[in-house]
């Protein structure tokens, strides 16, 4: 029998160790990666030279005249050069996120959190970065259309008073809106004062991705359309069934944050949270789960049947149905350690369920919450406030109504349904039976296409508007800049609907909060309420719902049909969403922090699945469901569910624009209302062809070292330094001798895996911050991804064949530049273009650099980047507006990376100058660690004892990454620990002294 | 005999074209840059031209209403000399210090002396020069002013008068203030 250490792998080509793979690794870059860019024939390509050449040798030969444009009365704040922040609020479905905008010289550039924002408290997530390059779209519209033709906002206000004079008489006979899930004081304001005026009009809210089975089980199980708002800080015990609550739920940030503090108790000495997940796609949240279970996301509800009953056998007070039986392939050895668990932890335990489960799950939640203590605890249940909340149901209605000829005037304020309606509705026919539709979006999409009228919408960063976050804290939507293509908000276009005349935004919502603010000193509590983003004090807890025992009659079939044939599971993309990102270049290049995928949506399958129908990556299938297809490449995941296809949503798009149209495939095609979210009985057919899909797993992958280490609970306390007995270290000996870094600030960074997520939030935030290009499909197969930060993803085997374990573990790492002290890459550069500073980073400097590419080949981590072709050089004007000014955009040619974000570190330098002081710990802070939901990134002078990144270091479980190579790297990691049930297969311990103790695998 | 001439007139034509057009030549033209080097980049820095906005200028107002962070001006005598109700401060909203009539002294005599001469007497160098009319700080009808009449013409000007909002600031327009009426003869102190 093979020892039981943990096995670490990357992928599957890996563990079969085939040629191409080792080709692959061995190659500094891939194949092919030097060579000129694909797709342009040779001929083309000269002319393209050619051209580049002579324009050259016009303009490139001289020096630009640049000219000099001050500001003409220049505002009495603004110091050119110095940026300004604003608080703002981004609206997200009936949630928001509290943000603070830096903008330069009255121009946004970057997005972080607001610290006093109760939802981000100062940190975000990938979204909330990647907005900024959503208001510097190109592709954004930029004119009122009228039948495709420009006209303008007074040509569209007086055709709307003309149908107004007619609608008004009639009560608003034959007029309905469609609009985007809000929940914002001055829409709801408006929206009443809109029913009030068309009283026969009809209403309509949906979005593709909404939660409405969540707030259909809430309203089964206490009466109340609630939704549950989990407070997971005080959750020792966390059950997640197909809910990835770190990664693709609107509230990821306060969840990741809340899990994290959890995970942090048991490094300080008091109890770990322990994470239970069930689901059929393999998460972030799984990831992260101490234990997980893979399930058919039908079958889930059969899980929760069997727990119930568990439970109830165990002396719980619940109405469940004796003898219920688990899944079939489940232990129930599993599920009696979890009822234990649980029961162990009442008021301190949660469960959650994903918003794809059906309502008798969310049910059956609240059931099992309120008899194990935990609601008003763990969970509360406020009842969405101001807010139109997504149906289906009144989504069906409105499309049968208009195909009736009900409906003559529609408008669809910020809906794309045409792209994203089920199927089954066939939206773009019942759209072009209604007589005048109206459509306000921020592109030309689908749906526009399809509309009389076009109006471009405002961006929330260029807007007046208001939010309430999930928790129902209420907060203002200031804009940064004015509207750069002239949109219109959804404010001002309900305004008018409402009100019957165009009135300003900002007028429409100081309205509104002249109502709650009151009118005695409005001013100043309206200039406090736009300074701080948010109104201070603490939102009403839910109230707590009168909560039967009872669990739903139709808990265990719930998952129509799920039991026969493949199951299809539809879920929103972890990157571009319900595809309202689609356009967004930096989300498109994003890659999944399970798949690793970018740029392409995929069947996900299991390896037994895919070996059971002789499917191979990259194998184009055709899934069929009801009659309808859809043709996808397959990619294999390890830990999938058997006998489920996963599907995301939101690519395909035929009208997005230049970076999002026709990337993937439309899987809404294939969705219907009555199977939104999983279905059974979908069909599978192999396909001769293969779809190339660009995956950066295996890049620079790292062999047979122990790079993320990791222990459980237990065997830290009982070794605490385990992490740094992991690797015997050689005597280490060097040439050059060292350098003294014993003055001055000495920067450095740890990194704890044990609160990592995964969620890639920090990926996006360097990107932004650093003026990180992105290069496209093509080119990130070939390797060239530009990330200066990349999350990398290990599959963990806890002994046995890791090509036969049906369920391995993942953990990530976090990895920008170590900034070595003993660095590998300047040894090796002739031309000394990255050399150390007094400050112990690692420095770049462009302008020396030419593109030997040694660096990158002596560097042990592979966080170097190579700008192989002039990425930036096209850069349309408009995106040129979103670049970091502080930031040197690269040209050809050019070696980069990480560089701990010194131009932060140059701006805090001055500022503390200016004040004559020494800099304060924790006022310098890298992008990746602002943005990061669970303060897993700390930064700081290592110099210090005091800082926090000294404490940090100083703990047992700070270890550097191949520190045996003598680099001595100034980024360290804390080790991840696991806190497993004692009952449930452990995870194995590390072996102390073994010199690969954790990688388990021969050394060559 | 013509080969020496030939090779004279060879050597000044290349004197001629090096000395000439490379070194020394006066030209409308950019001067050559055959290194681009990252000179310039594709992101607009401040004060730069743009192409995007409709009046060339990459800088933005901030938008009307808006309150950036750390700007909440609260203090409505201290930020805008006015009080609540819109009228003009009496006294100075801060105290009057030894260091900050010293400042006042300072940056009166960089933005103010020019013409208000150092004195205050309104007969500065441009009133010399350029018969700027410029008034007296002992002219009773500015004696008679409050504070804020002071702070609110340094921020925004009066008559001929530029607002000096931008280039001051607030604290120093206060400062300025009281300088002012030291000069007056309405406040002691400083050096």
């Amino acid at each position: 029998m093979k020892p039981r250490h943990p096995t670490y792998w990357r992928s599957y080509a890996q563990l079969a160790d085939d040629p191409g793979f080792r080709d692959f690794v061995e190659r500094e870059f891939p194949a092919g990666a030097s060579e000129l860019p694909e797709g342009i024939p040779r001929r083309q390509m000269l002319m393209l030279l050619g051209a580049s050449l002579s324009l050259a040798g016009i303009a490139g030969c001289r020096k630009p005249v640049e000219h000099i444009v001050p500001y003409v009365d220049a505002p009495e704040q603004v110091i050119p050069g110095v940026p300004r922040h604003y608080a703002t609020t981004m609206p997200f479905g009936h949630s928001a996120y509290g943000l603070v905008v830096e903008s330069h010289e009255g121009r946004p550039t970057k997005i972080e959190g607001n610290p006093e924002h109760p939802t981000t408290a100062g940190r975000s997530g990938p979204w909330m970065q990647a907005a900024i390059l959503d208001l510097y779209d190109p592709d954004r519209s930029r004119r009122v259309l009228r039948l495709g033709e420009p006209s303008g906002w007074e040509a569209f206000v007086a055709a709307w008073q003309e149908l107004d004079a007619t609608l008004v008489a009639t009560g608003g006979q034959g007029l309905a809106v469609l609009a985007a899930p809000f929940s914002s004081p001055t829409l709801a304001r408006l929206a009443a004062a809109f029913r009030a005026r068309y009283p026969n009009a009809r209403w309509a809210t949906w979005e593709p991705l909404g939660d409405e089975n969540v707030r259909e089980g809430l309203r089964r199980a206490t009466g109340v359309a609630a939704q549950p708002v989990h407070d997971l800080e005080r959750a020792a015990r966390i059950v997640a069934l197909d809910a990835d609550f770190l990664q693709t739920d609107p509230e990821m940030v306060s969840s990741a944050r809340g899990f994290a503090a959890g995970r942090r108790n048991g490094v300080a000495g008091g109890e770990m949270n322990r994470l239970y997940a069930i689901e059929s796609v393999y998460t972030v949240t799984g990831a992260n789960a101490d234990h997980r279970l893979r399930l058919r996301s039908g079958e889930i509800g059969g899980f929760v049947a069997a727990l119930a009953a568990e439970l109830a056998a165990r002396g719980l007070a619940i109405e469940a149905a004796p003898g219920a039986r688990p899944p079939a392939g489940v232990d129930p050895q599993w599920i009696g350690t979890l009822a234990a668990d649980l029961l162990e932890h009442r008021g301190a335990s949660v469960l959650i369920a994903g918003a794809s489960q059906p309502p008798a799950v969310h049910a059956a939640l609240v059931a099992l919450n309120a008899v194990l203590g935990n609601v008003g605890r763990t969970v509360r249940y406020p009842e969405p406030r101001d807010a139109a909340l997504s149906s289906t149901a009144e989504l069906s209605a409105l499309a049968e109504a208009m195909r009736s000829g009900e409906v003559t005037t529609l408008v669809l304020l910020d809906s794309n349904p045409v792209y994203s309606a089920p199927a089954d509705l066939d939206f773009a026919e019942a759209l072009s039976a209604v007589e005048h539709t109206i459509h306000l979006g921020s592109h030309r999409d689908e749906t526009a296409l399809g509309c009389e009228w076009h109006l471009p919408r405002a961006h929330f960063l260029e807007a007046w508007g208001d939010c309430r976050d999930a928790s129902g804290a209420p907060g203002v939507t200031q804009p940064l800049v004015q509207p750069l293509f002239g949109g219109r908000s959804d404010v001002e276009l309900l305004g008018l609907l409402a009100g019957g005349e165009a009135r300003p935004g900002h007028d429409l919502v100081r309205e509104t909060w002249r109502g709650i603010l009151g009118e005695l000193g409005f001013e100043q509590r309206w200039n406090r309420l736009l300074h701080d983003g948010v109104l201070p004090g603490s939102p009403a807890p839910g109230a707590t719902p009168r909560v039967g025992a009872g669990l739903p009659a139709d808990l265990g079939n719930s998952g129509t049909g799920a039991a026969e044939g493949l199951e299809l599971v539809f879920r929103g993309s972890p990157a571009v969403h319900d595809g309202r990102f689609a356009n967004n270049a930096w989300l498109q290049e994003l890659p999944d922090t399970m798949t690793k995928l970018t740029w392409d949506n995929a069947a996900l399958v299991s390896p037994a699945t895919a070996a059971e129908l002789g499917l191979a990556n990259e194998d184009v299938v055709r899934i069929g469901h009801e009659g309808r297809e859809l043709e996808l490449p397959v990619w294999i995941v390890p830990g999938h569910a058997d006998g489920s296809i996963a599907v995301w949503l939101g690519y395909g798009r035929s009208a997005a624009g230049r970076i999002g149209t026709g990337v993937g495939a439309n899987a809404y095609a294939v969705r219907t209302t009555a199977a939104p979210w999983f279905a059974g009985g979908a069909t599978l057919t192999r396909t001769d062809r293969k779809h190339e899909l660009a995956s950066t797993q295996d890049h620079g992958s790292m062999e047979q070292r122990p790079l993320v280490r990791e222990s459980t609970v237990d065997g830290f306390r009982r070794q605490p330094d385990f992490a740094q007995r992991m690797v015997k270290m050689p005597p280490l000996e060097q040439l050059i001798p060292d350098h003294d870094y014993a003055t001055g600030y000495q920067w450095g960074m740890s990194i704890d895996l044990n609160v990592c997520t995964g969620c890639n939030a920090c990926v996006v935030a360097c990107q932004s911050e650093n003026n990180v290009p992105v290069v496209g499909k093509q080119q990130v197969r070939n390797g060239r991804e530009m990330h200066w930060l990349r999350v990398d993803r290990y599959f963990v085997s806890d002994g046995g064949d890791p090509a036969a374990d049906p369920a391995p573990r993942a953990v990530f790492q976090a990895v920008p530049c170590m900034h070595c002290e003993n660095a590998p890459c300047e040894q090796v550069c002739p031309v000394a273009a990255t050399v150390h500073d007094d400050e112990g980073l690692n420095v770049m400097v462009y302008n020396r650099c030419i593109g030997t590419r040694y660096c990158s080949n002596n560097c042990p981590y592979k966080v170097r980047r190579f700008n192989f072709f002039n990425f930036t050089k096209h850069t349309p004007e408009i995106v040129k507006l979103a670049q970091n000014p502080d930031v040197t955009v690269r040209s050809r040619g050019v070696m980069e990376k990480c560089t701990y974000c010194t131009q932060r570190i140059a701006a805090a330098r001055i500022q503390a100058r200016l004040e004559d002081r020494e800099l304060r710990d924790g006022e310098v802070r890298t992008a990746c660690q602002q943005a990061c939901p669970t303060e897993a990134i700390a930064f700081g002078n290592i110099r210090d004892p005091e800082s926090r990144v000294s404490r940090l270091k100083a703990e047992p479980r700070d270890y550097a990454m191949l520190a045996e190579l003598n680099n001595r790297p100034r980024t360290t990691f804390l080790a991840k620990l696991n806190n497993p049930h004692p009952d449930l297969a452990p995870a194995a311990d590390p072996q102390p002294g073994d010199s690969h103790g954790a990688a388990g695998e021969e050394h060559p | 005999m013509t080969r020496r001439i030939a090779r004279v007139a060879a050597l000044a034509l290349l004197a001629l074209v090096t000395a000439g057009c490379v070194r020394g030549c006066t030209s409308r033209r950019p001067p050559i840059h055959i290194n681009p080097n990252m000179d310039l980049q594709p992101k607009y820095l401040a004060q730069s031209e743009n192409a995007f906005f409709y009046d060339g200028m990459t800088m933005r107002e901030p938008v009307p209403g808006t309150v950036a962070r750390g700007e909440l001006r609260d203090d409505s005598p201290y930020w805008t000399g006015r009080d609540a109700a819109g009228e003009l401060v009496a006294a100075l909203p801060l105290p009057v210090t030894p260091a900050l009539l010293d400042r006042g002294a300072e940056r009166y005599a960089i933005y103010c002396a020019p013409c208000h001469d150092p004195a205050g007497t309104g007969k500065g160098i441009l009133f010399q020069r350029g018969n700027v009319p410029t008034p007296d700080f002992r002219d009773p009808r500015l004696l008679g002013q409050p504070d804020g009449h002071f702070f609110d013409v340094i921020t925004n000007g009066v008559g001929l008068m530029q607002g000096y909002k931008y280039p001051v600031g607030v604290a120093d327009r206060w400062a300025i203030t009281a300088h002012v009426r030291r000069l007056q003869g309405k406040l002691e102190g400083g050096s």
